[in-house]
């Protein structure tokens, strides 16, 4: 065993200070968006305690090796699960919320599923190892995933459903899955996609088929809702120019053109009040996190942790991939948060708390300076 | 004593290579993107941003209020109170708003909920024309325009329009709305010259809102002095450019506003009670003669009043017409449906628009050109025998065949000279010095070119130039004429016709008027007016009415000679002692003439009485239109008539003239002059009156 110390000057501070700009910056950018709105007025402040309550977890996290969570999985993935069948029955009951109110803080339980199952597929994987990944394996993982997933997707849930669908795939594709069967796969999805497409999309609610809708075909003439939404994010992002109109500045923004503009629609805030400068910065911020990630994966000293660092790597991809895609409208509009910046607790706690993973398995590499 | 799975084998690098080309591939993609957004077309969206924050709010101007000669007001702007919501300012309590909705429900008479709504029910949404309770309206107009006002009942009385605003602090997002109504005090009395108001018609919105106008709010003039002095009455609206947030809600002014200038004020010429006396004698006398003759003879007429020395009209009644403030908040659809289709055409101003054979009236004009151009001397005799006939010639030796013209009285007038041919409205005299029947004329009468030289000279054929709209030319035929119009060559009964007002001549009730005005006048045409002064809303009079001598007949050169049919140009005057000699031939009308036959006993008094020392001239003037057609009359001796006389007093110095006019009244003598003389008459006695009050 490594000495604390030495732990420590392992710890990976380019991803952290990447990560921290990025939640400070977010933080001013909910302030930005309050523009007036009563009801967003302590949003900054309660942002604020958010980020310092998860980088506390964060480095308790990152000083923990992440070796001892293996004995937690299961319990975990049990928990999850029934929180999950929880949400799902009391959502038929009340009909409403996908958010479990535990004690006074809110957990989302479709963010606690991400953790859970990239930790879940990492183990499995990392127990399975093997160059040519069998059938069978995949199969079993597949079940792994199914017995999460499920219940997300009758909430329903249709981004969250992606996401970790994505992540399974994403770590198949990295343990090793064999061209034939991406492409049998691929297969699969088409399949259930023409199904889908011939059943008239029974499986997705409305709003969902709206969304989808929208982005294919827009209504011109749309003053409110979804095609309004993407409508006003682009001409805010458009306000933007080269250096933006200046923090607080944008009018498409405090006079609340900008809908959900704390959330989903962050990203346009940033690039009214920053401009393409701006934009082009976070982006690569962004970058580097997740490049630091997959470095980390790649030097990790055990196949669990560099599939953990993989995972979340991966995951902060495609959320940040999605989210910026809809706000210049190239993808349908979802619901998923810019990684670190978009407000709320829950989101940056789970993602925190994924960062202070992959610090463990950085601090943990077998190839760090240290050796 | 490591427990944990070590790592036996790494991940395939080109795997990582993969993920990493996909990672550079999509935010390359969204960089590039976004420098089309923020850099290629960062204008474009900046100005679709800049629309979204800037509105433009037209204030409308307060309409000009129009007043008759002595202040009484004929149309103003009247405030209508609208009880408004404006549901950003609801309070945010439900139970707060609901107990809002159900005492206004009690004020307002609507109930707080008409169940559901339905898309129809939204998109037809049109405040004050809705059937929607008030939580069903205060739903449509949050949804669409929380911040601004949205009425909920319109034009309710001034009793709750108070008390709604005395509860305005327990009712927040509840308030009155203050909007001007067009009103017409006098009604119908004075519709025909006022006119009333309309939405900006589609063909004319891009002209209205080129003016600053707004469509579907601001009104422009559908008839009468509201549609000819429109501009004068409107005024300018006003312009604010104001920045709102996505609700609505006003954040500050953008630019410097532009008040709204309001329109300026009009004194007409006038006066509401010769215009009241006017209309009620025109009513009173078709009445009576309806009732006496067991039938409808007529239902319609004109008559107008004016000052022969300014060309001022006093009083101009066209009737039927209609009641405008009918239409002062909309036009019903169904009213003016039903002015549209009656055959007597109540929305025109007849006397303005209406184009009749002028009949009798008319024989002063050549009355003027055969004494001017010395065809006869006004000692001249000239027999009537009570029927003659004329050999109708189209062309020079044409054989022609005969054509009967007869006398009003059949017996005929005997041996007639020029006062007496007036006063007794002598048809066969009149038809002898105008086509110089057989050699007894000499120079062969005064022929169809200097007929219409002198007609036009008194203002027929062209418009009076009142401010008035679609006013009519009238028609002063001439050979010219005939052969471009109708393709035929002037006959020898085209004269004779001409002569007594008959065949193809029309005109409208103002000409009639005008022409013998002038005469009263020595000779001066005055252009016809109607509006007195135009004043500024701060009092400034901006415009004070000053006569206008078109032109003095006896003193310019306009009666163009003629040697045969072509003109000389040589052009002459008309000699006083001739319009002299035509005025007291009209004098002897009244005195001894068609205008003093009392064969009613009730005219007898009303005629005796000369206080006024009035002249005129009858007319009764055949026609055929439309309606005679129909009813087959349009034959020979059989053919309706209308009713003409126009009177002026006193006669030596006329301040007063009066056309009275009734669409198929027979007789000028009976319907039309009974009439005149009690306008001249209600004139002296109002001068009396306001002499008295102003010493």
């Amino acid at each position: 065993m490594k000495s604390s110390r030495n732990v420590w000057q392992n710890f990976d501070f380019v991803l952290f200070g990447a990560v921290l700009i990025l939640s400070i910056l977010g933080i001013a950018l909910v302030r930005s968006s309050i523009a007036g709105n009563i009801e967003l007025v302590d949003h900054p402040q309660r942002q604020t305690t958010f980020l310092l309550i998860s980088l506390a977890v964060l480095f308790v996290v990152a000083a923990v090796d992440y070796r001892y969570w293996i004995t937690l999985i299961q319990p975990m993935y049990i928990v999850t699960m029934v929180f999950l069948l929880f949400v799902f029955t009391a959502e038929a009951r009340f009909g409403s919320a996908r958010w479990l109110e535990v004690g006074t803080i809110l957990i989302q339980p479709a963010e606690l599923a991400k953790i859970v199952l990239i930790l879940t597929l990492a183990n499995f994987f990392a127990n399975h190892e093997s160059k040519s990944l069998d059938l069978n394996t995949i199969l079993r993982s597949a079940l792994i995933v199914g017995g999460l997933v499920i219940w997300i997707f009758l909430q329903p849930n249709l981004s969250t459903t992606i996401v970790l669908l994505v992540i399974w795939a994403a770590l198949l594709w990295i343990v090793g899955m064999k061209i034939r069967f991406i492409l049998i796969a691929v297969g699969i999805v088409i399949l259930v996609l023409l199904i889908g497409a011939a059943t008239g999309f029974a499986f997705l609610a409305d709003y969902q088929k709206d969304r989808i809708t929208n982005f294919l075909f827009p209504d011109p003439d749309a003053r409110y809702g979804e095609t309004y939404n993407v409508d006003q994010a682009l001409i805010t992002i458009g306000t933007g120019g080269w250096f933006g109109q200046g923090y607080n500045q944008s009018t498409q923004v405090q006079l609340r053109f900008l809908k959900v503009r704390h959330t989903d629609f962050i990203f346009s805030v940033l690039a009214a009040d920053f401009g393409f400068v701006g934009t082009l910065v976070v982006i690569l911020l962004l970058v580097v996190v997740i490049l630091r990630c997959m470095r980390i994966s790649q030097n990790a000293s055990d196949t669990f942790g560099s599939l953990i660092a993989y995972g979340f790597g991966f995951l902060i991809f495609f959320q940040s991939m999605v989210n910026i895609g809809v706000n210049i409208n190239v993808l349908p509009v979802t619901g998923l948060t810019l990684p670190f910046v978009s407000y709320g607790g829950s989101s940056l706690l789970s993602l925190m708390l994924g960062i202070g993973m992959v610090e463990s398995v950085a601090m943990r590499s077998s190839n760090s300076k240290n050796e | 004593m490591n427990v944990f799975p070590q790592r036996n084998q790494s991940f395939d690098k080109w795997r990582y290579l993969v993920l990493f080309i996909l990672v550079g591939t999509i935010f390359g993609f969204y960089i590039l993107r976004l420098f089309d957004i923020q850099i290629l077309r960062g204008a474009d969206f900046n100005a679709q941003a800049e629309e979204n924050r800037t509105r433009i709010i037209n204030e409308p101007a307060v309409r000009g209020t129009i007043y008759d000669r002595n202040g009484v007001i004929l149309a103003q702007n009247v405030p209508s109170y609208n009880v408004v919501v404006i549901p950003g300012y609801l309070p945010e309590d439900e139970g707060d708003t609901q107990r809002i909705f159900r005492e206004l429900s009690e004020i307002i008479d609507i109930p707080v909920s008409q169940g559901a709504t339905d898309e129809e029910s939204v998109r037809n949404f049109t405040p004050c024309y809705n059937d929607l309770g008030i939580s069903e309206i205060v739903f449509i107009a949050g949804t669409n325009w929380p911040y601004d006002e949205t009425a909920l009942k319109c034009n309710v009385s001034k009793d709750v329009a108070m008390y709604v605003m005395e509860n305005r602090e327990e009712w927040p997002g509840i308030d009155v709305e203050i909007s001007s109504v067009r009103q017409y005090p006098t009604g119908e009395l004075t519709s025909e010259i006022i006119g009333f108001l309309g939405p900006i018609p589609a063909i004319l919105e891009d002209y209205y809102v080129d003016l600053g106008f707004v469509a579907n709010r601001d009104k422009v003039g559908y008839a009468g002095v509201e549609q000819s002095l429109n501009d004068t009455l409107a005024g300018t609206n006003g312009i604010r450019e104001v920045e709102v947030n996505v609700a609505g809600e006003i954040i500050r002014n953008l630019s410097e506003p532009v008040d709204p200038i309001p329109g300026n004020d009009i004194y007409l010429t006038i006066d509401a009670r010769l215009q009241a006396i006017a209309r009620e004698a025109l009513i009173s006398e078709i009445d009576y003669w309806n009732n006496f003759g067991g039938r409808i003879i007529s239902n319609s007429g004109v008559v107008a009043a004016m000052n022969p020395k300014t060309g001022e009209v006093l009083a101009l009644v066209s009737y039927p017409n209609y009641e405008n403030n009918r239409m002062e908040r909309i036009i019903p659809g169904y009213y003016y449906e039903q002015l549209s289709n009656d055959p007597q055409d109540p929305l025109l101003n007849k006397g303005v628009t209406g184009e009749y054979p002028p009949g009798s009236v008319y024989k002063l004009t050549s009355a003027l050109g055969v004494l001017n151009e010395g065809v006869v001397t006004p000692e001249y005799e000239i027999n009537d025998p009570g029927s003659i006939f004329v050999i109708q010639r189209f062309y020079e030796n044409d054989p022609g065949v005969p054509r009967q013209f007869v006398c009003w009285d059949q017996n005929g007038h005997g041996m007639v000279n020029y006062r007496w041919a007036i006063a007794l409205s002598c048809n066969i005299y009149w038809h002898k010095v105008a086509g110089g029947y057989q050699d007894e004329v000499p120079n062969g009468g005064l022929g169809p070119w200097l007929m219409s030289e002198y007609a036009q000279a008194l203002g027929y054929g062209s418009p009076t130039g009142i401010e008035l709209p679609a006013e009519s030319d009238g028609l002063v035929p001439n050979p010219t004429w005939k052969r471009i119009n109708l393709g035929e060559n002037w006959a020898t009964g085209d004269t004779y016709s001409a002569a007594i007002g008959q065949g193809y001549v029309l005109s409208t009730p103002l000409q009639v008027l005008n022409s013998i005005s002038t005469i009263a006048n020595g000779g001066k045409l005055m252009d016809l007016t109607i509006v007195d002064s135009v004043v500024s809303a701060n009092g400034t009079i901006l415009q004070q009415m000053v006569p206008s001598v078109r032109w003095d007949i006896t003193e310019e050169p306009l009666i163009e000679t003629y040697d045969g049919n072509n003109p000389t140009g040589e052009l002459k005057t008309v000699e006083p002692w001739v319009l002299q000699l035509a005025n007291e031939g009209m004098r002897l009308v009244v005195t001894e003439g068609t205008a003093s036959r009392y064969e009613i006993e009730r005219h007898a008094e009303l005629f005796r009485n000369d206080s006024s020392q009035s002249a005129g001239k009858t007319g009764t003037a055949e026609y055929c239109d439309d309606v005679a057609q129909s009813q087959g009359r349009c034959e020979f001796g059989k053919w309706p008539s209308h009713a003409w006389y126009v009177g002026y007093a006193p006669w030596t110095d006329a301040e007063i003239a009066v056309v009275a006019f009734v669409y198929n009244g027979t007789e000028g003598a009976t319907l039309s002059a009974p009439v005149v003389r009690r306008v001249i008459d209600a004139y002296f006695e109002l001068k009396a009156i306001d002499t008295a009050e102003t010493p």
